[in-house]
């Protein structure tokens, strides 16, 4: 298949089509001629599929969280109990007041594993302590953990590079032989290597405590399917319950009512005497009602008030209740059913409404005041559903689902993941990464809340970024960038770091980023004997070595309109810092966006740097359609199909109205027909 | 050297001794087949980016083994499976036909479904379904870096629905916790009956109708969803009220534990601890199925065009702290890309440490006693990755190993010249060998693949 927009249908009539795809094109180079009038269809108004929308890892977690409010991830969950070092995970942790505590950064865990009784003694003896090889030459003990089976000490080291052996009985010397790392000792064996750099490392959390946004109940839940091409991991079809999720639901639900059970009378809000006392039936009622986020049927009510009084006792009645709803598909799935008209469409029911504005805007369940609206008719009609939309979006909550968003929409979140060479960019740590991945999420919040507009997505000047990140990118007063690096999102390191390679960047990756994410093209994959990443020649620039996607034709054919758009980035390392040079020649961050908007006649936009680039995105209308596409993927869980081309349209229209607000956009999409109406055949 | 066991390290659910429970209804009724043995087992062990298959220079398969028959000499990747030439079948000619050609997407959504564009439920979940539904967990899927990178479906091999594929669980710790956690209830009394725990009887009834309620609401609306996820869930019913274990007397089951060592949150996608990850993956899966907790089963190994940096696995011929060598990197081994021979050296290397892998887990079931033989004896281990060779792409001549007797339905310690077949004729067979009367499979074929099933 050959280039071509995943718009291309649904803005045929805007003369969006690529007409220069790359290959031999089966759509994509067909001409406007044989597509339909400009005008037909944008008119028509689009429905998505009815769906059960399973909750994503995150929404799960947002969701239990706020039907309990569980408010401070330590409150009852309490760290491992242990009695010594020994009964914590030996490597990363120690036992701290009867709990497993996360050791501090500068503190290295030596272990040798050993039989009981191999040897007498042994000692850590190495560049830190004068290559001491006993205790009093200052070696550094080690004691024998017989549930280990291993000899053990945990010493803190000062920043820096190591080298040492463990010292048996005063005179066997030899390698730890768990640490991968070693030098040659000089005496024909080897050293091992042990490196900290703590100086800038934040406090490890304390035992038990998961950091703000973590998960707890929805850890070890499966991973969710992102169908190709589409950067979200709330698409609908592709929520699917296999065995494995029904057992993580179950035992999270297990974990969540234990937790939620140890303070009955606080959940129950009275003090029955037991599970047939009317104020369990009323606790299901209301409970019921916020995890199914709608009113429970008389039947339902009946069925769980019966499933607590068979419970031997009050608190297991309560957690059996919270277990079976816990694990129901009424809550697992959130519905976009709707009630079928006779027009043949179906009407979402004011708590689906309700439901869907919530997600689509908090990542997490409608609090008791959406309900109560849904139930007194406010979401019966367009301005009712845009009062609240108006209402969620002031919530704090609205930001960290945008976050949520951005950070899929670019695919920087494997900036925490991707592989970096660490003897190329030692520095590139956890931290770093953390406070890359983070700044992304808030530079869009602040251009959707605070004021800002779309054009600062690919154009904007300053960061917010502090500490070792702003020093990476050189930030001024004010977190004003230097120039080369005003161009946006196209600028941060997140999305520099995930789109390069671990050693190198990569002209492919960023263009295909551009290309994919910014501009809703699609493309094929590579044919037979494409080439790989061509080895790095100190004498020659990333440039020159992808010279041949240019010279060889099979290559130029799609690579044309990913590589030229990729040099753009070429000023900027595999982890986003500013470079100078390259294989010794001075950066040349020159390119072209070919047939930036997929029309016929196709248009071309030269650039000679990053923020260049981002100014020719700013003005592309296939940008903002690819944007407004993507916030619609998100919010409606399905990949748009042809039929939406109006709708679409209309909501880019919107965004340009609203001089790029895109607050405005968000609650356009709430507006939308298809919002709160499905096709139902 | 002493492995070493933290006592948080060693993945471990302390059963009480004495475990070895009569369940017959649940796993004998598989072995006690009139009509003679069938495969008790099958692990399919997928594999990343291909291998140095038929060059487009004219260069022969450092893969493929040569001669007829029992007569053959081993390809010089497959070297690692000396030790069990005699248990293995080695397949040369298949194809996986001419659609998708050219890629590493197309070809894992057709490695397992044998389906253009992965349209098909795969092979490990259909026969989880049929000759594998009364084991207590239909299906294992687990993964080592299968999820990394923010992967998206295509990179799953496994597929429950047409073009539905799902996520392997890439995490040994909760591999090993789900499927010993709760299948292992301590006995009170040994050789008492296991009563099932009436709460958790409790809370899938509760389940189970809401399930039958919301689908007879819905209809024919989200049928196929909610029809998988109700399978699901009579698959965990099942385990709830036929709780115990299996009549296997393996002495592991009472104590189940596999080593995780250096496995954490933080170490799971790191490539150096690949090694570590996938062995303790393996060991996951051969217990379970020691255990007779499943009959089916998936290793994915990494992804393809997998960015895996081969470079930092420790104690490999591979490691190079100096260089990063991805995967997916050096199966582009060609020549116009790799003027040093860099990229042919580290990729040689990276087959033939993945065939060495495969070693590990037949060596794991040899070392099993299993009735008249070893566990080996009884399964079938489906050996593959998505693309024939790294650098052409193409999906002629798959560079793929069956291995085990199959209870003696497979005819192994050969090569068997398929002149073309399609792959899904493997499928069938090994599907036939496990007792299932599967005519058919996939977008084409043309039955069990001759000469394979005694």
């Amino acid at each position: 298949m050959p280039l071509r927009t995943s718009l291309q249908r649904a803005t045929a009539a805007l003369s969006l089509l690529l007409s220069v795809g790359c290959g031999d094109s089966e759509g994509a180079s067909g001409s406007s001629s044989s597509l339909p009038d400009p005008d037909d269809g944008l008119a028509a108004e689009s429905y998505g599929p009815r769906q059960l929308r399973l909750l994503t890892r995150r929404e799960y977690e947002a969701t239990v969280r706020d039907l309990f409010a569980f408010g401070s991830a330590s409150a009852a969950e309490p760290a491992s109990p242990c009695s010594s070092d020994a009964s914590c995970e030996i490597a990363t942790e120690s036992c701290v007041a009867g709990s497993c505590a996360t050791d501090a950064c500068n503190v290295v865990t030596f272990l040798l594993p050993a039989a009981p009784g191999s040897y007498g003694s042994v000692v850590v003896a190495g560049s830190f302590n004068a290559w001491g090889a006993n205790e009093a030459a200052g070696g550094w003990a080690m004691s024998y953990e017989p549930t280990l089976g291993a000899w053990v000490s945990k010493r803190a080291v000062a920043d820096g590079s190591w080298s040492y052996k463990f010292v048996a009985d005063g005179s066997t010397w030899m390698a730890d032989p768990q640490n991968p790392n070693g030098e040659p000792d000089g005496f024909g064996g080897q050293n091992s290597l042990v490196t900290r750099s703590c100086a800038n490392a934040p406090p490890p959390p304390s035992g038990g405590d998961a950091p703000a946004g973590e998960p707890i109940y929805s850890k070890d839940f499966p991973v969710e399917t992102r169908p190709e091409h589409h950067p979200f991991d709330n698409a609908a079809k592709a929520g699917l319950v296999t065995s494995t999720h029904v057992d993580q639901y179950m035992r999270a639900a297990e974990r969540i009512a234990a937790r939620a059970t140890s303070d009955l009378s606080g959940l129950l809000e009275c003090e029955p005497s037991s599970a047939s006392d009317p104020c369990v039936r009323s606790f299901v009622e209301r409970f019921g009602r916020r995890v199914f986020r709608r009113p429970l049927t008389l039947a339902e009510v009946d069925k769980y008030v019966a499933l607590a009084v068979a419970q031997p006792d009050l608190a297991s009645g309560v957690g059996v209740v919270l277990e079976v709803m816990l694990s129901s598909p009424y809550f697992l799935y959130r519905s976009e059913i709707g009630e079928a008209q006779a027009d043949g469409t179906a009407r979402l029911s004011p708590y689906e409404i309700a439901t869907a504005l919530s997600y689509a805007f908090w990542g997490t369940t409608p609090d008791e005041a959406l309900l109560d609206v849904a139930q007194t008719g406010g979401l019966d009609t367009p301005a009712g559903i845009e009062a609240e939309a108006r209402r969620l979006l002031a919530d704090a909550r609205a930001r960290r689902v945008v976050g949520d968003f951005a950070i899929q929409w670019l695919g920087a979140e494997r900036v925490l993941t991707v592989d970096k060479n660490a003897q190329l960019f030692p520095d590139f740590d956890a931290e770093l990464r953390r406070a890359a991945a983070e700044e992304t999420r808030r530079y869009v919040e602040r251009i959707v809340f605070d004021g800002g507009s779309f054009d600062e997505l690919y154009l904007g000047d300053s960061t917010s970024a502090e500490g070792r990140l702003a020093e990476l990118y050189g930030a001024g007063e004010g977190g004003l960038l230097p120039e080369e690096r005003r161009a946006g999102l196209l600028a941060h390191a997140s999305v520099l770091a995930s789109y390069a390679h671990s050693d190198q960047t990569s002209p492919v990756r960023r263009g295909l980023f551009v290309r994919e994410r910014l501009l809703c093209n699609e493309f094929a994959v590579p044919p037979a004997n494409a080439g790989a990443v061509p080895e790095i020649d100190p004498t020659s620039s990333t440039r020159e070595r992808f010279e041949q996607h240019s010279s060889d034709p099979s290559c130029n054919h799609c690579h044309r309109f990913i590589d030229p758009v990729g040099f753009g980035f070429e000023r900027f390392d595999a982890i986003g810092r500013v470079r100078e040079q390259d294989g010794g020649k001075p950066i040349d961050a020159s390119g072209l966006v070919e047939d930036l908007e997929g029309s016929s006649p196709s248009v071309d936009r030269p650039f000679a740097s990053l923020p260049e680039l981002g100014a020719v995105l700013v003005s592309s209308a296939q940008a903002k359609r690819c944007f407004v596409t993507q916030l619609h993927r998100h919010a409606s869980g399905y990949h748009e199909e042809p039929v939406d081309r109006g709708t679409l349209a209309r909501l880019a229209a919107r965004l340009d109205e609203a001089d790029g607000d895109v607050r405005e956009l968000l609650v356009a999409i709430t507006q939308t027909q298809g919002f709160a109406t499905r096709r139902s055949r | 050297m002493t492995t070493l066991r933290s006592r948080r390290s060693i993945l471990r659910l302390l059963g009480g001794a004495g475990l070895a429970l009569p369940l017959a209804h649940l796993i004998g009724s598989q072995s006690s087949r009139a009509d003679g043995a069938v495969a008790k087992r099958a692990i399919f062990f997928t594999f990343p980016d291909g291998v140095v298959g038929p060059s487009q220079n004219g260069d022969p398969s450092k893969w493929h083994a040569t001669g007829n028959g029992s007569s053959f000499t081993l390809g010089q990747l497959q070297q690692p499976l000396a030790p069990f030439k005699d248990r293995c079948v080695f397949l040369n000619g298949l194809t996986m036909g001419p659609a998708d050609s050219g890629s590493h997407p197309g070809g894992a959504k057709k490695l397992l479904t044998a389906t253009d564009g992965g349209m098909g439920r795969s092979i490990d979940r259909v026969l989880a379904d049929t000759v594998g539904a009364d084991a207590p967990f239909k299906h294992v899927y687990l993964g080592a870096h299968a999820t990394a990178n923010d992967a998206s479906g295509d990179k799953y091999v496994s597929y429950v629905a047409p073009g539905q594929s799902v996520a392997p669980q890439d995490d040994p710790r909760a591999a090993f916790a789900t499927l010993f956690g709760d299948a292992l209830p301590t006995p009170r009394d040994p050789g008492a009956p296991i009563e099932p725990d009436p709460r958790k009887v409790s809370v899938i009834d509760g389940v189970l109708g809401d399930m039958n309620e919301l689908r007879a609401q819905l209809g024919e609306v989200e049928k196929s969803k909610l029809d998988l996820h109700l399978e699901a869930l009579r698959e965990v019913e099942k385990r709830i009220k036929n709780p115990g274990l299996t009549g296997t007397n393996d002495p592991s089951c009472a104590e189940p534990s596999v080593d995780a060592t250096g496995i954490t949150d933080g170490t799971l996608h790191d490539p150096t601890y690949f090694p570590e990850v996938l062995r303790a993956q393996i060991d996951v899966m051969v217990l379970a199925m020691a255990c007779g907790l499943t009959r089916v089963g998936v290793i994915q190994g990494s992804q393809h065009t997998s960015e895996l940096l081969m470079s930092r696995f420790p104690n490999t011929p591979m490691f190079d702290p100096s260089f990063d060598m991805r995967s997916h990197q050096a199966s582009h081994y060609g020549a116009a890309h790799d003027p040093s021979k860099r990229e042919y050296a580290a990729f040689v290397q990276h087959t033939t440490w993945w065939v060495s892998q495969l070693a590990y887990l037949l060596s794991e079931l040899a070392s099993r006693p299993e009735g008249d033989g070893t566990m080996l004896d009884h399964s079938l281990v489906f050996f593959g990755t998505e693309v024939c060779d790294g650098n052409t792409h193409l999906h002629d001549d798959m560079p793929f190993v069956l291995a085990g007797g199959g209870s003696g339905r497979i005819a192994t310690g050969r090569v068997l010249n398929t002149g073309g077949r399609r792959h899904a004729d493997l499928y069938i067979a090994m599907a036939q060998a496990m007792g299932h009367s599967m005519g058919s499979f996939g977008d084409a074929s043309g039955g069990a693949l001759p000469g394979l099933l005694l």
